[in-house]
């Protein structure tokens, strides 16, 4: 594919922001899948970073091709989002989310500690595999999946939880199944979301999956709101944008940086799309 | 409409003669913003000293260079956004910068892609000019100043080292394969390795592990914070004169006497640079800095000092601001500056180590090591 030269220097020029776009839409829709339960993780920078050095070294050490190391990234991530969720999912609310911020600190201090997994200096020399096409495509493909299970049964129980747990389950809702399942779904975007960024930047190292993403990642559904999937995509393109937009502002970049989003949380609580999904009477 | 055109005639000319005398864009990525901002301010300000000479008598016949300064805030994606901007948007002949190594990592392979040579001036990991062929760095590589501090302790009669080193850090740790490497290339007996954390507080299960072993050396490989940290506590567990500290690059800081005091006395560190060097050209730019600034010069402003002389060289010698000829030029520096003699390697590494110097601790403030 050939474009013209200005439109392929601005594509180059701005090529690692559209990627951390889709990429950040990606982890936006993995915060927006435990909110849409009522259940406040904080694991995903957790999740994205078993995406990203699980990816990163079936491409270094195994040599595999991208279209096996892609659909394989969330794997290792889903399998720890089932192995930990049987035992944290009973716990809800402020609880849960201490317990996640702690599994991003034990992996953290795994990975430091393991030489294979580069300790402080991370992996580098990552190949660039993702294609811009593969990040918008699987961003696109999440949010009609996330739609279509939002305006299904699934989804008025999922919002039943999410207003009152227990009136849920006194409903004939299985709490707990639906629970696990969206750990695991948001461990699967959060991985796979981890393996495009980590195969788009040439290097990952182990303070990029800690506890300052996980907050990041969680702005975002703040800022967007959770009405519909569109709305936590809406916050991460705005949180990722910010900071490139405002660079003109130089030295005072942070403090707009910090401004717009205070303002956007003090006059929008409910996020910036505040609408909720309409469904047709039953 | 007519009388417009007219009008617009002299202004179209001024831009064409504008024009000819164009600036030379060069940019720079360097942490201005966020805890590690004090390492960006300080190379920023090294590169605005050196530009005032160099745009004073301009390059290629009286061009001034343009330096764009994008800050990286400390953070890979940005820094790597910043990258694209500048090679991309600003159209820049040349790339110094980025701070960090772990940035380094992450914008070489950008810049290095649209072959713009890039000049590392505060990048110290092993491998990072082997990212390509348009990656330079001015700093010297820990590996290179490592072995004269440790060869300096050999003289002093040490035999035998335990090695401490924070592990969640990637300067620190990368300071400590070199240390350890260097150690054993030496023939120091390693006798214990220890790490923790950067923001540890409590050192003592290390250090009394280390006391029962009885080194002659303790070799720290950590930032200035957990280094004045370990030190003070040696000295209340009695690890008195006879042991002799040695701290890497990140020991090579004014904060460490202002952080541990007397404990850091008799601790030694090589450097490139030293504030005193006796030296006619360092002590110009010493007081030029201080005059600027108001305040005194770190390594990191002397080393982007020397960096932005060498890479305005390397475009006036190349004849044109083109990215590629520059490469060529810059291969062939020979240039004599604040940090003494430069010529690269041909694997784009610093040449010559006969600048450094060793340091030591004695009353809370770094003198020449005898």
């Amino acid at each position: 594919m050939t474009y013209p030269p200005w439109l392929d220097d601005f594509l180059w020029t701005y090529q690692n922001v559209i990627h951390a776009l889709g990429i950040n839409g990606l982890l936006a829709l993995s915060m927006y899948v435990v909110l849409a339960v009522g259940q406040l993780s904080l694991g995903q920078a957790a999740f994205m970073g078993l995406g990203a050095y699980s990816s990163a070294l079936m491409t270094l050490k195994l040599h595999l091709p991208f279209f096996v190391v892609l659909p394989a990234s969330c794997v290792v991530p889903a399998l720890f989002a089932l192995a930990i969720g049987v035992p944290t999912l009973r716990l809800s609310g402020v609880y849960l989310a201490i317990a996640t911020i702690g599994l991003g600190e034990v992996l953290r201090a795994i990975y430091l500690n393991l030489d294979v997994l580069g300790g402080a200096l991370g992996l580098s020399g990552i190949p660039q595999r993702t294609e811009t096409w593969m990040i918008y495509l699987l961003l696109i493909v999440a949010i009609a999946v996330l739609w279509r299970v939002g305006h299904s049964r699934i989804g008025r129980a999922m919002e039943a939880m999410r207003e009152d747990p227990n009136a849920a389950q006194v409903m004939g809702v299985n709490v707990q199944r639906y629970r696990l399942g969206a750990l695991v779904a948001s461990a699967v975007l959060a991985g796979v979301a981890g393996a495009l960024g980590a195969h788009a930047s040439n290097f990952i190292g182990p303070n990029e999956y800690g506890f300052e993403p996980a907050v990041t990642i969680l702005s975002y559904a703040l800022l967007g709101g959770i009405g519909t999937p569109f709305a936590p995509v809406l916050g991460a393109w705005i949180l990722t944008l910010l900071p490139e937009v405002l660079r003109g502002f130089s030295d005072f970049r942070g403090v707009f940086n910090g401004l717009i989003i205070v303002l956007a949380v003090l006059f929008l609580p409910n996020g910036l799309l505040a609408l909720r999904m309409k469904r047709r009477a039953a | 409409m007519r009388f417009s055109r007219v009008v617009a005639i002299p202004f179209v000319l001024a831009s064409l003669a504008t024009a000819a005398r164009a600036e030379v864009p060069v940019g720079a990525i360097e942490i201005l913003s966020g805890p590690n901002a004090a390492y960006g301010t300080s190379i920023k300000a090294g590169l605005d000293l050196a530009l005032d000479t160099i745009n004073k008598k301009g390059i290629l016949d009286g061009q001034k260079i343009a330096l764009t300064v994008e800050d990286s805030a400390g953070n890979k994606d940005q820094a790597i956004n910043a990258a694209r901007k500048l090679v991309g948007r600003d159209k820049v002949v040349a790339v110094i910068g980025p701070t960090l190594s772990n940035e380094m990592f992450a914008v070489g392979p950008v810049t290095n892609e649209r072959r713009i040579p890039t000049v590392g001036t505060s990048t110290t990991a092993n491998g990072i000019t082997a990212i390509g062929d348009y990656i330079f760095r001015t700093s010297l590589p820990e590996s290179d100043v490592i072995p004269v501090t440790l060869k300096k302790a050999q003289a002093r009669g040490v035999k035998t080292i335990a090695l401490m080193y924070a592990n969640d850090d990637a300067f620190s740790k990368s300071g400590f394969d070199v240390m350890k490497a260097a150690a054993e290339k030496s023939g120091l007996k390693i006798v214990a390795i220890e790490s923790f954390g950067s923001k540890d507080t409590d050192f003592s299960a290390q250090l009394t592990k280390i006391k029962g072993l009885k080194p002659d050396a303790i070799g720290i490989s950590a930032l200035v914070e957990p280094v004045s940290g370990v030190l003070l506590q040696a000295r209340q567990l009695g690890f008195g004169k006879e042991t002799q500290f040695i701290g890497g690059n990140g020991s090579n800081s004014p904060k460490l006497g202002e952080i541990a005091g007397a404990a850091a006395d008799g601790l030694i560190v090589g450097s490139p640079w030293f504030i005193a060097k006796p030296d006619p050209i360092s002590e110009k730019f010493v007081s030029d800095f201080q005059a600027k600034n108001g305040k005194s010069p770190d390594q990191f402003a002397a080393q982007a000092f020397d960096a932005m002389f060498i890479v305005a060289a390397a475009i006036d010698r190349a004849g044109a601001a083109d990215s590629e000829k520059v490469r060529d030029a810059l291969l062939k520096t020979n240039y004599s500056g604040v940090m003494g003699p430069f010529t690269f390697t041909s694997g784009r590494d610093p040449a010559s180590t006969e600048g450094v110097v060793v340091l030591e601790m004695q009353g809370g403030k770094f003198g020449i090591a005898k």
